[in-house]
């Protein structure tokens, strides 16, 4: 296995393209070491980034929270800013992996591992997220809901990578907020299945809705027609059984190890049911 | 490639590839075998090691995360005062069973201490919720953490390091 370790940002992309075929980014490692040990990642190159200080750390602009794809869940966690600005975004971490993982692992490192289970990805979604990304001669700005395009596979090119993660610091202002992560215990666990939302109400009619689902599809998504279904109705005149039609055709879970297809369309629907009604 | 970095107090430089996994390191390399493997995957605590002060499982580290940094072991954490103290309580307590976990638990029970230390069943269940113990003999662990936090206080300041 053969192992860089670039002394800038500059040099990581100098690098990179030298490499011609696959190549590994190794930041936590708490996803690609499980990979090694399963086989999965053989001899491909591995380019250390893990101690590239400007990809670290969460900042704010006027209007942006911008957090560095080497970022830990635990910094993210801890972060005074966050609390202050983004406070649901960041109590919901608090159930991610566990206390010791959240000290290795890093958002970006969590997002570009591509998981349908990431837990972080549909509260981004429903923060309208934006991934800054980086390569050689240039910086673009991708919408969260727009990265992935299937199982493990995104609109990142050769010897690009996710430099930061951007979100509106007015993302969760004047929402009713909801994030439930179902799964078999409460730490060290992956998701059966995972709902966020964000919802605004006036005079009892859904003004704004924003809901997204982990685990239920190939990759994290916005269930953006159940939520122009809803917009604008009365939450006490809302015809459920269309709702869970309409679900039923935006999510497409699998029976797996963790859980099967029937308790996660039955789990969603009830989740979702009370995230409208409360 | 050449990588420097301190184990209980000992300053070691090794010339190695760098993406050994850490843990293999540590136990093979250097000889601190408290450190256990378990799962293999960093879901079960057991290999846990304090870098720079906070707790990460070591068998999905490569020693290239180590490089420039402090390890403490389980060992290294046994000669601290409240190490001792400790140890001490989970030897009262019987919350040792089979013990395979044990240096797991003793690292993250250490660093709960150090960090924050409130006698607190709630904090002490989550500090602790990435350690697994198959013998499932949580609730004496827990209660061994607990008579640790009670007993901190008493002991002299400068003695905590």
């Amino acid at each position: 296995m053969k192992f860089y370790k670039p002394t800038s940002i500059p040099d990581l992309f100098r690098i990179s393209e030298e490499i011609e075929g696959k190549k590994y980014f190794l930041a936590g490692g708490t996803d690609i070491n499980v990979q090694i040990k399963n086989g999965i990642i053989k001899d491909e190159p591995v380019i250390f980034i893990n101690h590239l200080n400007e990809l670290k750390g969460i900042k704010e602009s006027e209007d942006i929270i911008l957090i560095g794809t080497l970022t830990t869940y635990k910094e993210i966690i801890e972060s005074d800013l966050l609390r202050k600005v983004l406070p649901f975004f960041q109590n919901s971490l608090k159930s991610f992996a566990s206390p010791i993982l959240q000290t290795m692992a890093t958002i970006g490192g969590n997002i570009a591992n591509g998981s349908p289970t990431a837990d972080v990805t549909p509260l981004l979604l429903v923060l309208d997220a934006k991934l800054k990304l980086f390569s050689k001669s240039r910086i673009r700005e991708v919408k969260l809901s727009e990265f992935f395009t299937g199982y493990k596979e995104f609109i990142l090119k050769a010897n690009e990578i996710i430099g930061a993660i951007l979100i509106p610091k007015n993302a969760e202002t004047g929402f009713d907020t909801f994030f439930e992560k179902v799964g078999s215990r409460k730490s060290l666990t992956i998701a059966k299945l995972e709902i966020a939302g964000l919802k605004r109400l006036k005079n009892n009619k859904i003004e704004e809705i924003k809901i997204a689902a982990g685990a239920l599809n190939e990759y994290p998504r916005r269930l953006h027609k159940l939520e122009e279904f809803l917009t604008g109705k009365d939450i006490d005149r809302i015809d459920f059984s269309q709702v869970e039609e309409i679900l039923n055709r935006e999510i497409t879970p699998i029976s797996d190890l963790r859980s099967d297809k029937e308790y996660r369309l039955q789990v969603s629907f009830n989740l979702i049911q009370s995230f409208i009604l409360n | 490639m050449k990588i420097n970095f301190t184990i209980n107090g000992n300053h070691i430089c090794l010339d190695i590839d760098p993406m050994r996994r850490l843990i293999d390191v540590i136990r093979n390399d250097l000889g601190f075998t408290g450190t256990k493997e378990g799962c293999g995957e960093g879901e079960c605590g057991a290999c846990t090691i304090l870098l720079d002060g906070k707790p990460v499982t070591s068998c999905i580290l490569n020693v290239i995360h180590a490089d420039g940094k402090e390890i403490l072991t389980a060992e290294g954490i046994a000669q601290k005062p409240i190490g001792k103290l400790l140890i001490d309580c989970f030897d009262e307590t019987n919350a040792v069973q089979c013990g395979f976990c044990f240096p797991g638990f003793l690292v993250v029970s250490y660093y709960y201490l150090i960090s924050d230390g409130e006698p607190s069943l709630k904090k002490i269940k989550s500090a602790l919720s990435g350690n697994i113990c198959r013998c499932t003999g949580y609730k004496k662990i827990f209660e061994s953490v607990m008579l640790a936090c009670e007993r901190k206080p008493r002991m002299n300041t400068n003695e905590h390091e």
